[in-house]
């Protein structure tokens, strides 16, 4: 027997299976120890999300308008979490077992192995019950989640805006994975326009589990915890007091309120009524009341001062002026002929009274609907669709919230996509001459308009947030914003702004709140509404010879912009140039008018 | 004098065997450590190890001829063991296969691994008998011996165990005379059978590989069409019974082949386990700093998956050292069988490389997900006082082989 053939056999085939072990250990260990890696700490390592606390919000006098306190949210760890206790923790919690059942469905992917929160802004009563019963609710467990707080004792509902749970469509579209299931989003106002500077950044800690879940202990003595980061502070450019004011002389009417500094385009006030209660969206938003917000007929939730699209009536008679003037077709002193109507082909277009022939700035005292009728027939359609670019019309101003509409600024192009090119005539521009027709602005285009109208043709972009402070370093980064000339003469703005002078000082529309305190130089406006009566409208600015504030005024069904609009732009006016707020000044001022 | 020593003493072999203990001891410390239930283990298997190196070399220093002539009543004594611990035995996880004595668990399975093999070389190794592997009685003989005890142990049950009976019977036999071209018809249903389980293409190359070998051994026409026909009707049985088979018997048989296939259950040890070892990397994260075994994410981590701590903790390096011991060993195991001029010694240093091989196979290979789920431990380093001592004895043997390998008797 030849032994040693043999034992070959025995040597090479030990030699294989050493070889095929061997080879498996250069697999798993040296080709890609990466992934196990992944798995091993999967396993082993519990991630715990620590949310930071989103920014503050401060007002232009280091008021605090949004704070933070703590609240307690209860989370699920899906890997963990036993389904059949889920009636014990919707009984807990008080939610539909369905409810809960869809949430846990939505878990995915990573989300499996980290908390995800189900349940926002629960009592301690809740969270005790947790603690105690720890072995019984396996994945179960609560974080402590800052929440707003607002400690003012104004609304700033549009304005401020509110923070929601970020939607499952939101979730899917996001760039980068920063938010995750049950995460809060700025989703409205300035919350939203800085949600990138509010949110801060996440922290993590890592603490190892054993087999059963329990704690064992940080991650390499938690050295490579991360701490959360609060998000950056803003620091804005609203006067809190003036806001609160104007806040309390639209409430109870519907309409929006913009006030501007005319010199850089900060926003002092801004307010939309009717509103809501910001502190509803802080911790768990209750979805009857979000149903409530949705449904009500009054629209609490759509912001007047920016995304309302009325014709603004007589207030946007300068565009035209201005636009005459800059073309050559009127001199400063040149006068139009006012006979108190105006016949276009077959139609009568009215007036409220004849004034003969008047120049420019009689015509904006007087508010003579004559004269620009026949004005903006000479300028044509194309030159008051161009200027009325020019001053912030039919494009979005640029302001800081999201929330903003273009407005509708009709033209050529416009009215032949609408009526075909021969479904139109002149006549339609008529009635564009004096701010009606198809023309729509909000009150925050008006407001940046009365600002360039008083500063002679500066645009500054309207804002919000004057600057961003850093939460670690205590650092202030002023926010830069848009700024150019408008290509009108500074001396055709000196006309204007004697009409504007006039309608207040002179013999004007809104003489009634001359005061003697401050010159206000404004403009009324009544936009005809098909659906009710009129919206007033009133745009102003003071003081007339060094503007610091530029405002407008929009009340829905108010009837003339004389009456209820311009009597609220002038308190508005008053209080913040001068501190004075005798509110009960401006209601017994209704009655007399 | 040095000289002397090496002559009677296989160093290779025991400093090979010595390192893979205290290895295990290392592992088995790390792997119970902060284990209340069972921080007591490495401290029997201390004990145990220590007794053993007694035991090793008082079977190295036992005269060839008393080994050879107490083999049949050593197999008698373990297969009374194996039959009354059926009837006396713990239950263990379904399995009946301990006794208790003195507070040592007591597994006769594994000292009838020990037992079996040396009654099969002393049968094969008998002059007096003149045993021919070639004649079909003597070959039954060798069958018996080894059958006996996989009958008793499949009544414990334990099935990784009695596979290991089956596996050592053609290497023992191959090295007692078996001609070639009969190991070949032996072997040649069972390949069809694994092929036929892996599909159908693959059980269509293994007839194909059959017959082509039947004409490399160029035997009769009616011998090679029987084995052929023998191998093909064995790979449609296995389907069969397959088939035949309740759907919760096939799942665990599909999961001894895919562990991912069944994660929370059977799966779910090797799963982790390629974890562990995957994630040690080159150089292991450190002793007592693998979170797998740490974490206790392996049940049981210190019998059959003791090799996961080694490989998260001492990573690459660690579990390569290991593995080349274990080569080392073996080859000189085969290296003194082949030197040893008595048979009854040579054959069983063979069957018990065999041994170490198939265990070092099958436990590796499962534990890091290429080998069916099949639980035997690894030799020298899994804890059990049973499977450590029956290892040691064949390593006593072993030392014993080369110490009397010029002596025929």
């Amino acid at each position: 027997m030849d032994l040693s053939k043999r034992k070959n056999f025995y040597y090479i085939f030990s030699f294989i299976i050493v070889m095929i072990i061997a080879g498996r250990l250069v697999q798993l260990q040296l080709i890609n120890p990466e992934k196990f890696d992944k798995d091993a700490e999967r396993n082993s390592v519990k991630t715990i999300i620590t949310t930071p606390a989103r920014g503050l919000i401060f007002d232009r006098n280091g008021k605090l308008l949004v704070d933070n306190k703590p609240s307690y949210s209860v989370t699920v760890v899906k890997k963990e979490f036993d389904t059949n206790n889920i009636n014990v923790v919707c009984n807990l919690l008080g939610i539909e077992a369905d409810y809960m059942r869809s949430e846990l469905r939505k878990i995915e992917g990573t989300n499996r192995f980290i908390p995800t929160r189900i349940q926002r802004d629960v009592d301690f009563r809740i969270i005790s019950f947790i603690e105690e019963n720890r072995e019984l609710l396996k994945g179960i467990d609560y974080s402590i989640d800052p929440i707003r707080l607002y400690p003012t004792d104004f609304r700033g509902s549009h304005t401020i805006g509110y923070t929601k749970e970020i939607s499952e469509s939101m979730l899917k579209k996001q760039q980068g994975d920063y938010y995750k299931q049950g995460d809060l989003i700025g989703t409205t106002g300035l919350e939203a326009g800085y949600e990138n500077y509010l949110r801060g950044e996440k922290g993590f800690e890592f603490i190892l589990q054993d087999n059963k879940g329990r704690e064992v202990g940080p991650l390499n003595d938690g050295k490579n915890d991360v701490k959360a980061i609060s998000g950056y502070d803003l620091i804005l450019s609203v006067d809190a007091e003036v806001q609160k004011f104007a806040e309390k002389l639209l409430e109870g009417r519907t309409g929006g309120i913009v006030a501007i500094d005319p010199s850089n385009g900060e926003i002092i006030c801004m307010v939309s009524k009717p509103d809501y209660d910001l502190n509803n969206f802080s911790g768990k938003l209750k979805p009857e009341i979000w149903t409530a917000l949705n449904t009500d007929k009054n629209k609490p939730l759509f912001n007047r001062a920016t995304q309302t699209r009325y014709p603004p009536g007589s207030t946007y008679k300068m565009v035209s002026a201005l636009a005459s003037l800059q073309e050559g077709i009127l001199k400063t002193n040149s006068t139009i002929p006012c006979e108190g109507s105006f016949r276009f082909g077959d139609k009568v277009f009215g007036d409220h009274g004849a004034f003969g022939s008047i120049t420019i700035p009689t015509a904006i005292e007087h508010s003579s609907n004559v004269f620009f009728y026949k004005l903006v027939l000479r300028i044509g359609l194309d030159n008051w669709n161009k200027y009325g670019q020019m001053l912030g019309f039919g494009h979005k101003t640029g302001i800081d919230i999201p929330e903003e509409t273009k407005g509708l600024l009709p033209s050529t192009e416009y009215y032949n996509k609408r009526y075909g090119p021969k479904g139109w005539t002149e006549g339609y521009v008529v009635s564009l001459g004096i701010g009606q027709g198809e023309l729509g602005v909000s009150p925050l285009q008006m407001a940046l308009y009365t600002s360039i109208l008083s500063n002679s043709g500066t645009f500054n972009q309207p804002h919000l947030v004057r600057s961003l402070k850093n939460p670690v370093t205590g650092e202030i980064t002023p926010v830069q914003y848009k700024k150019h000339e408008v290509a009108i003469d500074k001396d055709y703005f000196k006309v204007i702004q004697k009409g504007m002078y006039l309608v207040v000082n002179g013999n004007g529309t809104a003489r009634s709140i001359r005061t003697s305190d401050v010159s206000i130089a404004g403009k009324t406006g009544t936009a005809q509404n098909p659906h009710g009566q009129d919206h007033s409208w009133f745009i102003a600015y003071a003081p007339a010879d060094d503007p610091k504030i530029a405002i407008c005024v929009m009340v829905e069904n108010a009837g003339f912009g004389a009456t209820v609009a311009a009597p609220i732009a002038q308190r508005i006016i008053l209080r913040y140039l001068l501190g004075l707020q005798d509110e009960s000044e401006v209601k017994d001022s209704f009655g007399e008018r | 004098m040095q000289a002397k020593v090496f002559e009677r003493f296989n160093f290779v072999v025991f400093l090979s065997a010595f390192a893979l203990i205290s290895i295990g001891l290392v592992a088995i410390y790390s792997a119970t450590f902060g284990n209340d239930l069972v921080s007591g283990n490495f401290t029997k298997q201390l004990i145990s190890a220590s007794i053993g190196i007694v035991l090793v070399l008082a079977i190295m220093f036992t005269p060839p001829k008393y080994l050879s002539m107490s083999s049949y009543v050593i197999y008698g004594l373990v297969m009374i063991l194996l039959i009354a611990v059926i009837i006396l035995g713990k239950k263990i996880k379904g399995q009946t296969s301990w006794f208790s004595v003195a507070g040592f668990g007591v597994q006769p399975s594994e000292f009838a691994k020990v037992a079996t093999v040396m009654a099969l070389a002393f049968f094969l190794s008998n002059k007096n008998k003149e045993a021919d592997v070639t004649k079909l009685r003597d070959f039954m003989y060798a069958v018996a011996i080894c059958l006996v005890p996989v009958a008793l142990i499949m009544l414990q049950p334990d099935m990784g165990t009695t596979l290991v009976f089956l596996f050592l019977l053609l290497p023992v036999l191959y090295w007692a005379g078996m001609p070639n071209y009969i190991m070949f018809f032996i072997v040649a249903p069972a390949i069809t059978a694994v092929c036929a389980f892996l599909g159908t293409w693959y059980f269509v190359a293994a007839v194909v590989f059959i017959i082509a070998m039947m004409m490399v051994f160029k035997k009769n026409i009616l011998v090679s069409a029987i084995v052929v026909c023998i191998a093909i009707a064995s790979g449609f049985s296995v389907n069969m019974i397959y088939n035949k088979l309740q759907p919760y018997q096939q799942k665990r048989i599909q999961s001894m082949f895919d562990p991912e296939s069944d994660p929370l259950g059977a799966g779910y040890n090797v799963i982790q386990s390629k974890i562990a070892i995957g994630s040690g990397g080159l150089s292991g994260k450190g002793f007592l700093q693998g979170t797998q075994t740490q974490l206790k994410y392996i049940p049981e981590q210190w019998t059959d998956f003791i090799f996961c701590m080694v490989g998260e903790e001492f990573g690459f390096v660690g579990s390569i050292a290991v593995v080349l011991l274990f080569l080392i060993l073996i080859w000189q195991t085969i290296h003194i069988a082949f030197i040893c001029k008595n048979q009854f010694l040579s054959i069983c240093c063979i069957g018990f490389a065999t041994i170490f091989s198939f265990h070092i196979l099958i436990n590796l290979g499962m534990i890091m997900g290429i080998m069916p789920v099949i639980g035997i431990p690894l030799p020298f380093m899994s804890y059990g006082v049973s499977f450590l001592l029956s290892n040691l004895i064949m390593l006593g043997i072993i030392l014993n082989a080369y110490r009397n390998r010029k002596e025929y008797v």
